[in-house]
């Protein structure tokens, strides 16, 4: 899965998206792992202010609420995924969790330049890259600008193109607030990478102002 | 997925919920109901559980007999994939390279994630996609669940019997020796044009020592623009692989 790469946006939008990701191998240290993948909670629950969204591998379906910290504390992990807003935020957790020294295989996705500086901060050498090498074949079938950004925050695609449009029809009837919206739309996205605070911003650029 | 058409109220609520496009009004029986269309729908339960959306619970998951099954495993990443027992659409790639070594230095790895945003792909359309990538003499990653439904991995010819079947993505994944990337890229430039719908295209390299990675060069050679954001395993994980 590469279900964090190629979130579309400016490099401005991108600025406030960050996806912090942490698993096992199933090849190599998932034996007893349970407990120090709990530990790792309860070192992001020291950020539990600055988190965005999170989540674990089961389903997300209630857009984060259905997971407290606590909970995750006490559960079964195989992968933790965190999204942060704020790139000091996302490098303070990076650094604890450096020196914890956890060994779980950590990766960051977000902008190179920024991910490249943060880690040169905090003493981190970076073992190996991913770089989205864009969209190719029959792109006229994409929606354009903001709809686009916001569907890709869902690497599976479970925030259709449609429901985004939908959501934008309803903002605009004054049924809904972009905040109610962005939550709605979190909700389809089953591992907690989608980054509401960043919907929400596209969303009130793309109705009338009817943000909540 | 299926809609019992005599519990439907014909609210259509529903139908923004499908990331294909494939749940539709029609007339039955004097009034108007919502109907999925089946060869274009791809099982991924987003009009299901996942949204929980239909008021009257008029929308079932039918047990799906292979290949059909094949949507729902490449769709529904809540769904554990038989093959690999896990979910969702592909391998743990780099996120677990620091300890995996599955690329090493003097290798790249290319993931061609087929129907990805949100567009779906026909499996026809991966195996034109394999096989003009086959044709160079690389190999497919055999731990993607994409492998199982190659009937000859040698020439990326997929079982005739699973090409009608779409998904809403699935990924071919390759590791290549540096010196091939350039052709492979080439390759994947040319077949793009070739096929119904779009994919989104990974490029992974180790790091080396002073921050640097060969790829990108030879990704700008072969006409790619790599975009700005990327996914950078930091090397936390232990036990470290060491590399010969």
């Amino acid at each position: 899965m590469t279900h964090t790469l190629h979130r579309q946006g400016t490099v401005e939008d991108l600025r406030e998206d960050y996806v912090l990701l942490l698993r096992t191998s199933r090849f190599v240290n998932h034996e007893g792992s349970e407990k120090t993948m709990q530990q790792i909670w309860e070192v992001i629950s020291h950020y539990s202010e600055d988190l965005v969204n999170f989540g674990n591998h089961y389903p997300n379906w209630d857009g984060g609420e259905l997971y407290n910290l606590e909970n995750l504390q006490k559960a079964k992990s195989r992968i933790i995924h965190v999204v942060f807003k704020d790139r000091e935020r996302i490098k303070a957790c990076l650094k604890e969790l450096k020196e914890r020294d956890f060994g779980i295989s950590t990766v960051v996705s977000g902008l190179c330049g920024e991910t490249e500086k943060i880690c040169a901060e905090i003493g981190i050498a970076p073992h190996t890259v991913n770089y989205s090498l864009g969209v190719h074949g029959r792109t006229e079938q994409l929606p354009k600008g903001e709809t686009l950004e916001i569907h890709t925050m869902c690497g599976h695609a479970m925030v259709s193109y449609h429901l985004i449009d939908h959501m934008v029809k309803e903002i605009n009837r004054g049924k809904m607030t972009c905040q109610a919206a962005a939550k709605k739309l979190s909700r389809m996205c089953d591992c907690g990478i989608f980054n509401t605070y960043r919907a929400e911003k596209l969303l009130d650029k793309m109705t009338t102002g009817c943000s909540g | 997925m299926l809609i019992d058409k005599e519990k439907c109220i014909g609210c259509d609520e529903c139908h923004p919920y499908c990331p294909v496009g494939a749940i539709a009004a029609v007339e039955w029986e004097g009034r108007s109901v919502s109907e999925i269309d089946q060869p274009g729908c791809v099982e991924c339960g987003c009009c299901y559980k996942r949204s929980d959306v239909c008021p009257v619970d008029a929308i079932y998951m039918p047990k799906l007999e292979w290949p059909r099954s094949i949507r729902e495993y490449f769709s529904n990443p809540h769904v554990t994939h038989p093959s690999t027992t896990g979910h969702g659409r592909g391998t743990e790639e780099m996120k677990t390279n620091d300890v995996t070594g599955r690329f090493t230095r003097g290798f790249a790895g290319v993931a061609i994630e087929m129907g990805r945003p949100g567009v779906g792909t026909s499996m026809r359309d991966m195996q034109t996609v394999a096989m003009a990538i086959a044709k160079l003499g690389v190999e497919f990653e055999p731990n993607n669940p994409v492998a199982e439904l190659m009937s000859d991995p040698k020439t990326g010819k997929f079982d005739e019997r699973v090409l009608d079947e779409r998904v809403l993505s699935a990924i071919l994944e390759l590791k290549i020796p540096l010196v091939r990337l350039k052709e492979v890229l080439a390759a994947v430039k040319e077949v793009s044009t070739k096929i119904e719908t779009a994919f989104s295209l990974d490029l992974i390299s180790r790091v080396d020592a002073d921050g640097s990675t060969p790829v990108l060069t030879i990704a700008k050679e072969a006409g790619f623009t790599p975009r700005p954001n990327t996914k950078t395993n930091v090397g936390l994980g232990r036990p470290l692989f060491r590399e010969a």
